[in-house]
């Protein structure tokens, strides 16, 4: 900081440099003048109150001192000025900058279907581990490929968002949903191997409960809701009994409660998630979790991907 | 720079760290505050998974988080009220430091989700030291701006001498 001793027009210089921001600081921080003006021979004003700032004197200095360093210590107060107004001009920015965030980011988050609840009509049939959701007897227009792990939070984010809506288009005939459930997440799981029992869990509601309508939707929610699901490096998970009692709650019938807490499907939940991991790698290039494949390709989730994919 | 003063070598350097700082700081804000308003649903997940926060809150701080860091960065590369802001952004970075290290004395392992991301990593796979380290460079820029937030191609100078300042 060798500017502050250099000379006098360094130590103008200086001055002129450190009060303004100095200034700005104490918009909103309350620094005290002596942090801004070290060795100013003037006084500092004390901070003004940022509605003295409204009026303009400020702006009426202009080309007034640009000769001498004396003028340019006369129109220090009104360079006070300035520098609030140009703190104000700041925060204003942030505050409009967030203020358009947030109405973007609500748009962007908001549930879609809002309001329409349940599967009432899907039904679910497994082949290869692989489940499938659809109407009974309609010929949904769209298929889709789902991956998930059930441990992934942003799966439990893409279901808060998307789940309703897919329950309507399905619910209606207009969309059939592979689900393929991963594992890569046991690991980060408290048992080590939650993502498989929960898929081997989900396969036994299939298998046992999915001509029920709405079940193994119903049931893909309720492990996908952040009441049930466990977290990532959690001290705690669902053990098979919990995953069978919900099954239960959920409607499924006593053999979809027994196949779950007797872990009969682990085999082939584990065999399922090695093809489908191998099937997304193949697609995208990478394991990641939620993916929507619609003919192969990967479909970016952005809030209106499903009404889009619709022609809604 | 139309006076007849001398420029000394010492403020032309000064002149030129002045602006990498100011510039390199705007750089961080903008892209890893566009990354997170681009992933909203992984923005909310990278900052639910540091459980510091109530559920009510998550959404909120998701939500904000990633404008804010955009702003910062908007005022950066225009350096208006450069001191002001380099203020924050230290203020943000040292919030992000004392998460990310509240993380790891909690013993979760998580991605910091600093540049987009978060939430999920492979049981040791966290990076703690790393991102610490790089948060502290960012924050060493910070304090350099706040202690010397006069830089060239900036709205402040702009107007300090427009303003009359002989600078």
């Amino acid at each position: 900081m060798a500017g502050s001793v250099e000379g006098k027009h360094s130590v103008a210089q200086s001055n002129n440099r450190r009060t303004p921001s100095g200034k700005s600081g104490a918009t909103s921080k309350g620094v005290q003048p002596k942090a801004g003006q070290p060795k100013s021979p003037q006084p500092t004003t004390p901070q003004p109150k940022p509605a003295a700032a409204k009026g303009s004197p400020a702006v009426k200095k202009p080309a007034a001192g640009r000769q001498s360093v004396a003028a340019a210590r006369r129109s220090s107060s009104g360079n006070n000025r300035t520098q609030l107004i140009i703190g104000a001009i700041a925060v204003v920015v942030i505050i409009a900058i967030i203020i358009f965030g947030l109405v973007l980011n609500k748009k962007e988050t908001a549930v879609q279907g809002e309001g329409y609840g349940a599967s009432t009509q899907s039904v679910a049939t497994v082949a290869n581990g692989v489940v499938t959701v659809a109407k009974p007897g309609a010929t949904p227009g769209k298929t889709i490929d789902v991956f998930e792990d059930a441990l992934c939070p942003i799966c439990s984010e893409f279901e808060r968002q998307f789940g309703q809506q897919m329950n309507q288009a399905v619910d209606q005939g207009d969309l059939a949903v592979n689900y393929h459930m991963l594992n890569f997440l046991n690991p980060r799981s408290f048992s080590g191997d939650y993502s498989t029992r929960a898929a081997a869990a989900l396969l036994c509601v299939a298998e046992e409960g999915g001509t029920q309508p709405g079940l193994y939707l119903n049931y893909h929610s309720a492990l996908f809701s952040t009441d049930n699901q466990p977290a990532e490096g959690g001290s705690a998970d669902l053990t098979n009994e919990q995953l069978a009692e919900l099954a239960t709650t959920t409607g499924a019938p006593t053999s979809a409660a027994s196949c779950i807490t007797a872990g009969t499907n682990i085999a082939a939940a584990t065999a399922a998630a090695d093809a489908s991991s191998a099937a997304l790698q193949a697609a995208t290039g990478r394991i990641a979790t939620p993916t929507v494949l619609y003919n192969g390709a990967p479909v970016s989730t952005t809030v209106d991907w499903l009404s889009t994919l619709l022609g809604q | 720079m139309t006076s007849p003063r001398t420029v000394s070598r010492s403020e032309l350097i000064r002149d030129v760290i002045g602006l990498l700082a100011r510039l390199g700081l705007a750089a961080v804000w903008l892209i890893s505050g566009i990354i997170k308003a681009v992933d909203p649903r992984t923005t909310v997940v990278a900052v639910r998974a540091y459980q510091i926060f109530p559920e009510s809150l998550v959404g909120i701080i998701a939500g904000i988080l990633p404008f804010l860091e955009i702003a910062l960065g908007v005022l950066l590369v225009i350096g208006l009220a450069t001191r002001l802001t380099a203020v924050l952004s230290a203020v943000v970075l040292v919030a992000f430091i004392a998460g990310v290290i509240s993380a790891a004395a909690r013993g979760l392992s998580i991605d910091c989700g600093c540049f987009g991301g978060g939430g999920d990593v492979a049981a040791g796979q966290t990076a703690y030291t790393e991102e610490i380290l790089r948060d502290l460079g960012f924050l060493t820029l910070a304090v350099y701006l706040i202690l010397r937030p006069d830089t060239p191609l900036s709205v402040d100078r702009w107007v300090r001498r427009r303003t009359g300042q002989p600078a």
